[in-house]
């Protein structure tokens, strides 16, 4: 192909989404160019970070058995942490991780998962730019027909954003307004070294195996939590926080992490660590009502972070699957439409083909969960009062467990019928 | 067609390597680049060539892993690439690479000038040029800021320690640049998708015809650390000014 020449699809930004669209596009015999500001792949981006693998193997069964991942995650937990106490659940089940069988989701770091893939994209015959950011898109006759990065143009059937949540260029095409505050969080992350032998007598693991956990409790109060994942070598500790709530309270995102780092009942699992890595970034936190109205425009789509992809419950955050079933998704779209103006309604139903705006629809009333304010303080509280209550025994004659269980709800400003309405509305909105 | 040359380095970024408490060097999580001086030497050279109506060539001594930096060498606006690979450029010395350099630069026709950085980010051994210099038989000007060529005379400014020499020589020539020579611009989206399709000349150590055992080997790599004072002067003003005059004779220095 020469120069001036268009290809069929510019992609901007080398992440999950960006590389699985070119990689499904390129195998098919596309002209693909993707298009990366950051030096190499991966280089700008933050995850917390697990990856469920179904996603790959959607993409290509292959693909997963020299995947750059760290641990298959065996170990799910859970902890909520109230002043210098700390109650961690543990769910181990062997069944998410049978011989034989793929394991469910293997924690990752996302520098090497993107380059990896990326690499492989590039393989199939997709010209990967790196170092290059894209500054605008170029607009003819109401459709985007190209791409404009510093003094170079370069023109293509359709135009697909991968860039991330915050999508600049999404916002170019006007599919997306300015970020609003209250729909992102931000996420802060230490990677701390220390040896594998080390994390598997800390976390109770084999060999290659890993746990993933969501804190609760560590926020001053803040809407937002913990989390920590074991990789091979290292442990990713961060947390997610609601700015808007930060910055009234004045409270410093940096500070948070230090305390959770420092906390009696995390601490112990970090000593001796170093840190090898310290990032920051938004995540998209609406869920399904962040996706933007529109994903398309006439040779332009959105996919992955830049189009809302993310679903948090609490329990566990995605958001690289579902960038990399939306890469699909677009790929497939541009191979099957006969013209480009017929590009954008077919992504829609291949994604929805793909389940993915089911999911996001289904999982869309834990936003309004997670908006409960008493989640992240009084609730981890209350149950450290009641496990101090059931734990200590002092010789005396017990109580009635029900009334004195009552009273420490009462005593953290919280009542029955409060936690009952709870329950109610979360079988509800589920 | 007149042929610029420009010799580069595919080092270790010094970002990533780790010291570690012991003073040992880890090394294992050093990703590679283009030594940034020798960024400069291309861009130099790039020009150079556009002076000489010729072409302009980079060309790089390096073990199988320097082939990541083929693409971005030829995206800095190189018209070909010309890669010495063999394993044995990982312990090579001064001598060995120049004249794994100078073997390759005979293969070519028509060469008028040979530029290098003055040294390469990782040892800034400051060899190559007047070794490649003494190996081709070819004049060599090192320390070059500045650089003017007219028909065949080149002319360079020499930055020295307190004052500029200018020079001239008949080409070809070897020189030896330093940053400033030029800006190194940052390719742009089609000089990277350019840099896909240009030509890329491989030789294996065979090719090349010389023996590569170097005469001097690394026997150790240790981390420098500075052991510092650590004195805390006390007291007015005056009182502080005089101990630390006092110290500081004491130490030899004053």
């Amino acid at each position: 192909m020469s120069e001036d020449e268009k290809f069929d699809a510019i992609i901007i930004g080398a992440g999950p989404a960006g590389s699985a669209c070119a990689y499904t596009l390129a195998k098919d015999g596309k002209e693909v160019l993707v298009i990366e500001k950051g030096d190499t792949p991966g280089s700008k981006n933050l995850t917390g970070g697990r990856f469920y693998t179904y996603a790959l193997e959607m993409l290509d069964a292959d693909l997963l058995k020299e995947a750059a991942l760290e641990r298959k995650v065996t170990h799910e937990q859970l902890m909520m942490l109230s002043g210098d106490r700390g109650i961690t659940i543990d769910y181990y089940d062997p069944s998410f991780n049978q011989k034989g069988h793929t394991p469910v989701s293997y924690t990752i770091l996302r520098a090497s998962f993107d380059e990896w893939l990326a690499g492989k994209a590039e393989e199939m015959g997709a010209v990967v730019v790196c170092g290059v950011k894209v500054d605008g898109l170029i607009e003819k006759d109401g459709m985007i027909v190209g791409v404009i990065a510093g003094e170079d143009e370069m023109y293509a059937d359709v135009v697909i954003a991968a860039d991330g949540v915050n999508s600049l260029i999404a916002q170019h095409a006007g599919l997306i307004n300015d970020i609003e505050s209250h729909t992102v969080g931000v996420g802060i992350k230490e990677v701390i070294e220390l040896s594998g032998k080390t994390i598997e007598e800390r976390f109770n693991l084999k060999p290659g195996e890993g746990a993933a956990r969501m804190i609760l409790g560590c926020t001053d109060g803040i809407h937002g939590g913990g989390f920590l994942y074991t990789n091979q070598e290292s442990i990713s500790l961060g947390c997610v926080l609601m700015p808007e709530e930060a910055a009234e309270r004045k409270i410093s995102v940096h500070e948070v992490l230090q305390n959770l780092k420092m906390h009696p009942a995390v601490y112990p699992l970090l000593e001796g660590g170093h840190t090898v890595e310290y990032g920051a970034h938004l995540v998209s936190e609406a869920g399904f009502r962040g996706i933007p109205k529109k994903l398309y425009r006439d040779g332009f789509i959105i996919i992955g972070d830049a189009a809302g992809l993310v679903i948090n419950t609490g329990y566990s955050i995605r958001g690289i699957d579902l960038a990399i079933v939306s890469g699909i998704a677009a790929a497939n779209a541009v191979i099957r439409a006969n013209d480009t103006a017929s590009v954008g309604p077919a992504y829609i139903t291949e994604l929805e083909n793909l389940k993915l705006i089911p999911t996001m629809k289904a999982t869309d009333g834990f936003f309004e969960i997670l908006e409960t304010p008493w989640l992240y303080d009084k609730l981890p509280n209350l149950g450290a009062d009641i496990c101090a209550y059931l734990y200590r025994e002092d010789g005396e004659l017990p109580g009635s467990i029900k009334k004195d269980i009552l009273k420490l709800v009462k005593a953290n400003g919280l009542s029955v019928f409060q936690l009952a309405k709870f329950g109610l509305k979360g079988v509800r909105s589920l | 067609m007149s042929k610029t040359i420009v010799c580069y380095k595919w080092v270790k970024d010094e970002a990533d390597i780790k010291v570690n408490p012991d003073l040992s060097v880890d090394l294992s999580k050093a990703k590679g680049k283009i030594s940034d001086y020798d960024k400069n030497a291309i861009e130099a050279a790039v020009q150079a060539a556009r002076l000489l109506a010729g072409k302009s060539i980079g060309l790089t001594f390096g073990t199988p892993k320097t082939k990541q930096s083929l693409k971005d060498a030829l995206s800095r606006g190189l018209e070909e690439v010309c890669w010495i690979n063999t394993e044995a450029a990982a312990e090579a010395d001064g001598i060995v690479t120049s004249k794994a350099l100078a073997a390759a630069i005979k293969k070519m026709d028509d060469v008028s000038l040979v530029i290098c950085a003055e040294g390469a980010s990782d040892t800034y051994a400051r060899q190559t040029a007047p070794r490649l210099g003494a190996l081709l038989q070819w004049p060599v000007i090192t320390s070059v800021s500045k650089i003017q060529i007219n028909g065949d005379i080149l002319s360079a400014s020499r930055k020295l320690d307190d004052c500029i020499e200018t020079v001239k020589v008949k080409l070809p020539a070897v020189i030896a640049v330093l940053p400033e020579i030029c800006n190194a611009p940052i390719p742009g989206l089609k000089a990277v998708m350019a840099a896909g399709k240009k030509p890329i000349a491989e030789y294996q150590a065979g090719d090349i015809g010389i023996d590569f055992t170097s005469k001097s080997q690394v026997s150790g790599l240790k981390a420098y650390a500075m052991n510092r004072k650590n004195i805390i002067l006390e007291g007015d003003t005056s009182e502080k000014i005089a101990s630390l005059v006092a110290a500081l004779k004491k130490e030899g220095v004053l």
